[in-house]
């Protein structure tokens, strides 16, 4: 069943435009001048049950705006969407109870008083039965790792801790689909870990769809197997993260042991040698030509031991999003 | 209803929580009502009359504008700007809830706290000034205040959302709101009773709904209208209500939907 199901969603934006310096100012003043920016344009996908989608793209992309469409924080330009068989921005509220939006940078806990208190006011908010608000809150507290910091006010809680609390929160009423924006902003990289153990255990116990957008490939790489990624508000590519590499990545690499040691400059007819160490080096080749260049390699050199590897999907992405000429 | 009741009640614990910033606000205002109360003191001797108003009258004029001021006007119109503007108003608009009744919920814990504050304090200037208190004679007359200064509330809540909705527009809503916030006090009544106005300004006040807010309200309590004239500024105050909160259902679903969700 298609949980999430995107139909040309189009969102454009109309926004100011000022040229530089005090007389732009004055000009604007009386005449304001506008621009359109298409923030997400004409994009079409569908998201099973269950299925855990990383959104991936650079500042600006659509990211987040594809987001705010589809929990119906937003109205689309264009284009139409069903969220668990809702229409978002009608926000009903029988759709808002089996949905959560966690925006890394937002937080729905009242500062001043502590967690437990906000826990309670959503339980009220999603009418939640005791039993399972009390069930849900144990489970929570446990795999978060949260006791003792939910009788505390949330100023007086670290980062990590308001993080966790916040992701707490977001779920307590066991939404069906999560949208996280950023789950891991700002946070160490043992709590980084914590919190996708957490979201990928929560998948698991629940069944529950998860989207979410990250800038760290980490978040992506151990928890999402299928990937959308946008540039420019256009969606891209839609598949598995391993064909990404297979498709983006234009090298593979060749990692070689030596008997004696072979100069950097011999090497380079095999490929471009990232590494060299004498006895050891790291040579790209392009890819479809990478079993000519091995068996040159292994004809041609003292070669101990060989192995052929991908190119980390880390290293793929970031080039992608450098240079994005390569996605068109 | 439940939700919005728990609102008021972390609401409430979030006001007494902030101390210091309920301090501030109380002496601040004590510091106008007792210009004020001094102002009226010099001017009016022990029999002298004016306006209308007798010492006693007018002095309490004053004392009751201070307590409509601490429940009425205590809105959270600045809140609301700034939640829409930062985008934190998003955080509401996923929840299954409503946002004016949120914030009306919040609203009324901010009044039950400054009204308690604003009696105590009436109590002890009653006390310490000797300040000659207007007592109401007729049984319906503190009645019909109380239903009064609820239906101002409710008015003030309205208007003051209303103007804040702007900040769905405009960055610079800020602007309007605090013109708003400055120009209902003299409008209402707040600084001195209405009567003080040249009588065509008084005529088109009397059109608008900012004397509902305090002026007629307070003439209530004095007892200045008799209780039939009474019931019909409660039906007109009433009336403004409706008009006010139905402009804020139509305002309100048209910025919603124009909101740009700003803030990443």
């Amino acid at each position: 069943m298609a949980i999430v199901e995107a139909s040309n969603l189009s969102k454009t934006f109309r926004v100011p435009e000022k040229g530089p310096g005090l007389w732009n100012a004055f000009k604007s003043l009386l005449h304001r001048q506008w621009r359109d920016i298409p923030a997400v344009v004409g994009a079409s996908f569908r998201i099973e049950e269950g299925e855990l989608v990383g959104f991936l793209g650079a500042n600006g992309a659509g990211k987040t705006t594809t987001l705010k469409m589809l929990s119906g924080l937003l109205n689309p330009s264009s284009g139409t969407a069903s969220v668990l068989g809702f229409v978002p921005w009608k926000r009903e509220s029988e759709f808002q109870k089996q949905f959560s939006l966690v925006m890394g940078h937002r937080s729905q806990l009242w500062w001043e008083l502590p967690a437990q208190e906000t826990f309670r006011l959503n339980q009220k908010i999603y009418e939640v039965p005791e039993a399972e608000y009390r069930r849900s809150v144990e489970e929570l507290v446990d795999l978060l790792e949260l006791q003792g910091c939910l009788s505390i006010p949330v100023k007086k809680l670290s980062l990590g801790q308001r993080m966790k609390a916040e992701l707490a929160v977001a779920i307590l009423h066991r939404p069906r689909l999560l949208l996280l924006d950023e789950p891991t902003l700002g946070l160490d990289v043992v709590m980084q870990k914590r919190v996708r153990q957490f979201v990928l255990e929560y998948n698991r116990r629940n069944k529950a769809t998860v989207l979410l957008t990250s800038h760290n490939m980490d978040d992506i790489v151990e928890l999402c197997p299928r990937v959308l990624i946008i540039d420019s508000g256009r969606l891209l590519y839609d598949g598995s993260l391993r064909r990404v590499v297979e498709r983006y990545a234009p090298v593979k690499v060749i990692r070689a042991d030596f008997n004696e040691a072979v100069p950097a400059s011999a090497l380079e007819e095999i490929g471009r040698v990232a590494e060299n160490g004498g006895l050891h080096a790291v040579i790209e080749v392009p890819r479809s030509e990478v079993s000519k260049r091995a068996a040159a390699l292994l004809s041609r050199f003292p070669v101990a031991d060989l192995t052929i590897e991908e190119t980390p999907v880390q290293e793929v992405v970031r080039s992608l999003f450098a240079d994005s000429s390569h996605l068109a | 209803m439940s939700k919005y009741l728990y609102v008021y009640s972390l609401s409430l614990q979030n006001v007494l929580q902030r101390r210091a910033s309920l301090l501030m606000d109380r002496v601040g205002g004590l510091a106008a009502i007792l210009a004020l109360y001094f102002f009226w003191s010099a001017l009016l001797g022990q029999d002298e009359r004016f306006l209308g108003y007798s010492r006693a009258q007018m002095l309490s004029y004053v004392l009751a504008v201070s307590l409509l001021r601490s429940f009425a006007f205590t809105g959270r119109g600045w809140e609301v700007v700034g939640e829409i503007a930062s985008g934190r108003i998003s955080s509401y608009l996923l929840r299954p809830l409503s946002y004016q009744g949120y914030c009306l919920a919040q609203d009324f814990a901010q009044k039950t706290v400054h009204a308690l504050a604003a009696l105590l304090e009436i109590g002890a200037l009653i006390y310490l000034l000797k300040a000659p208190l207007y007592v109401p004679t007729g049984a319906w007359t503190l009645p019909l205040f109380a239903l009064a200064a609820l239906l101002s509330s409710l008015i003030f809540f309205y208007m003051e959302f209303f103007i804040s909705n702007l900040a769905f527009w405009t960055s610079q809503s800020g602007g309007p709101l605090f013109c708003f916030e400055l120009f209902l006090q003299f409008a209402a009544g707040a600084f001195f009773p209405l009567d003080v106005l040249p009588h065509p300004l008084q005529a088109a006040l009397r059109m608008t709904p900012f004397p509902y807010l305090v002026f007629f309200p307070v003439n209530i309590y004095l007892e200045r209208v008799p209780p039939g004239e009474a019931l019909r500024l409660l039906g007109l105050q009433a009336a403004w209500l409706l008009l006010v909160a139905s402009a804020v259902q139509a305002f309100w679903k048209r910025g919603v939907r124009s909101y740009a969700a700003e803030g990443g």
